[in-house]
């Protein structure tokens, strides 16, 4: 990849934000002394801008009762406080009733960095995929983040959405930047080997492969951004074409996406392997962005590494 | 504001109304929470035949006040409630506890015409109550939102979060009810984390506080007829109640909680409270 812009995705997202926020009046904010996810909306729209203050479980139960009355509520906050300290009422008041409410985790995976485990948030998906009715998404870029959040207040129900930090990140090079909730992109073609990945670790993915091409290793890349509903059409094209079947996120390996892709695999009896790479049995702990995804091998090189492997590794049936 | 006697025995008409359905569903179902129903019926039939403005047959009118049942066991009177307003046929309040998927579960939710929110998790119904309250005045309606919550539903921190940004927001459109019957499922609430003083932690967080007696129609309704107590402030109102009123053996008894008659019970109370027939079919 040659010449890279960069963005985050909580900086696309506000931007986004405020967009929605101009052509649609029912579009309120609500955070928990989390405002400063909202940049230009709470000065924009100072009247549709409110706070509760250090309180998740409040600003879901508020987002409900705004959702009841007909508006559309956005919350936000860092990814755990929403997911876990605020599970109970997601179930109860948001997904039972499959109420209109965006739900916003911020500075997932490993990009709360320094923060430590307490706010890095490696199982948020896993607690939300537990409940029926939520649309689950992880952009990969900031590009994306701008375009889903713009489909999320098109979509008539609750969502969560993963974005990360304020740190700038690789814009993909992609040509085609529509985003369709439930659609899965091919982002590079090959015939070795099966990557899917979401969020951050697409591009660290299109880097793997970029590495394994080196070593005459064809991978394909397919950006999967919505992790529930997932896209079983892209899933039944693809997977059959292939032996070895990888999986990236920065999440915990059970209840993001590689536990979805096995389940779709083990269930429609695909005669393929799968190698689901994240984080396995253990929490995060405190460390740049960079020495994180090294750590946990899920930067380009380690990724290409597992790939390797995995490639090699007789098939165990 | 004085209401006439005529009006007054209505209400007190509409609340024993409330009680003999609690008792009769919960009998017939063999399951039920009766005691916590019945220290609100006085509330409920003050809220629903004097103090709310609805329309049985547009539940969802904009312009509606809104009522939360935060603590969500004790629908066997709000059930009771609907049906007489009008939102439903008495004869669906057959279906509490008794049919697989019924429309009157033993903690309600909006599938039934006239429930604002899903409840029977504690703690959730002044935060809901709050948004509503908030998207009113946003939209410029003057509604007004009501939650009953019981006391010992005190004890989730949640409640307190909400109280305190309610204040802060100066929702006088959002009224809370404490159902202070003093009892929980497990003992005397002062027994297990005590709640006292309770009037002076609500005006602490900000809000207008109120105590009364939540079996004295009369109060009920004037206390009701005054809100917001204060302008710019969330009304706190602690109804000071009784656990199962009404049933004289139940009255005051922790077991009463979650626990219904037996059929014999019920034979033997009939009369005397004129129930109606429990015709199982």
């Amino acid at each position: 990849m040659s010449k890279i812009q960069t963005k985050s995705t909580r900086v696309a997202f506000a931007e986004a934000l405020s967009e929605v926020g101009r052509s649609n009046s029912k579009v309120v904010t609500i955070a928990a002394d989390s405002q400063s996810r909202h940049g230009e909306f709470v000065r924009e729209f100072p009247e549709r801008s409110f706070n509760v203050g250090i309180a998740e479980q409040t600003m879901i139960g508020v987002a409900s009762g705004f959702a009841l009355s007909g508006y559309i509520p956005v919350v936000t906050s860092y990814a755990n406080f929403l997911a876990f300290r605020a599970i109970e009422q997601i179930r109860v008041d948001v997904a039972t009733e499959s109420l209109n409410v965006k739900m916003v985790g911020t500075d997932t995976g490993f990009s709360s960095q320094w923060l430590g485990f307490t706010h890095l948030a490696l199982e948020d998906m896993a607690a939300i995929s537990a409940l029926p009715n939520i649309v689950i998404i992880d952009p990969a870029d900031a590009v994306e983040a701008f375009e889903a959040t713009k489909a999320i207040f098109d979509y008539d129900g609750p969502v969560y959405m993963r974005i990360r930090g304020r740190k700038e990140e690789p814009i993909l090079p992609i040509k085609s930047r529509k985003f369709e909730i439930g659609k899965a992109q091919v982002l590079k073609p090959g015939k070795d080997i099966l990557i899917i990945a979401c969020g951050s670790s697409v591009y660290d993915s299109l880097q793997a492969a970029e590495i394994l091409k080196d070593k005459n290793i064809d991978a394909m890349v397919v950006n999967m951004a919505t992790i529930r509903p997932i896209d079983e059409k892209a899933l039944s094209d693809l997977i059959p074409s292939f032996t070895k079947v990888i999986t990236v996120e920065c999440h915990n390996i059970r209840g993001g996406l590689g536990s979805t892709i096995a389940e779709f695999i083990s269930e429609r009896g695909i005669n393929t392997q799968l190698l689901r790479m994240g984080v396995k049995e253990r929490f995060g702990m405190a460390g740049s962005d960079e020495m994180l995804k090294q750590a946990f091998s899920l930067d380009g090189p380690g990724i290409a590494r597992s790939a390797e492997k995995f490639l090699n590794e007789k098939c165990g049936r | 504001m004085n209401i006439d006697s005529v009006k007054l025995k209505s209400l007190e008409k509409l609340a024993e109304q409330i009680r003999k359905d609690s008792i009769w569903m919960s009998t017939r179902a063999g399951t039920g929470h009766l005691g916590p129903a019945l220290s609100i019926s006085d509330i409920i039939a003050v809220l629903y035949g004097e103090i709310m403005k609805y329309n049985p047959k547009n539940p969802s009118w904009p312009d509606r006040d809104r009522f939360i049942l935060s603590k969500g066991h004790g629908c066997l009177a709000l059930y009771s409630a609907l049906a007489q307003c009008g939102y439903f046929d008495r004869a669906l309040l057959k279906e509490f506890c008794n049919r697989l998927d019924t429309m009157l579960p033993g903690h309600p939710e909006r599938k039934l015409p006239g429930v604002e929110a899903n409840t029977g998790s504690l703690g959730h119904g002044i935060a809901i109550g709050m948004g509503m309250a908030m998207a009113g005045k946003l939209a410029n309606k003057d509604y007004r939102v009501f939650v009953i919550t019981g006391d010992g539903e005190l004890q989730e921190g949640s409640n307190w979060e909400a109280a305190m940004a309610a204040a802060h927001h100066k929702l006088d459109n959002l009224v809370v009810i404490v159902d202070r019957n003093k009892l929980q499922l497990g003992d005397f609430t002062e027994n297990i984390s005590q709640l006292e003083p309770l009037a002076k932690k609500w005006d602490s967080f900000g809000w207008a506080v109120k105590v009364i007696d939540g079996h004295n129609i009369k109060e009920i309704t004037d206390v009701l007829s005054s809100i917001p107590l204060t302008r710019g402030k969330p009304s706190a109102i602690i109804a000071s109640t009784i656990k199962s009123k009404g049933l004289k053996f139940a009255e005051n008894k922790v077991e009463w909680h979650y626990k219904v008659l037996t059929e014999q019970q019920y034979k033997e109370i009939k009369d005397e409270l004129s129930l109606e027939e429990l015709a199982y079919e």
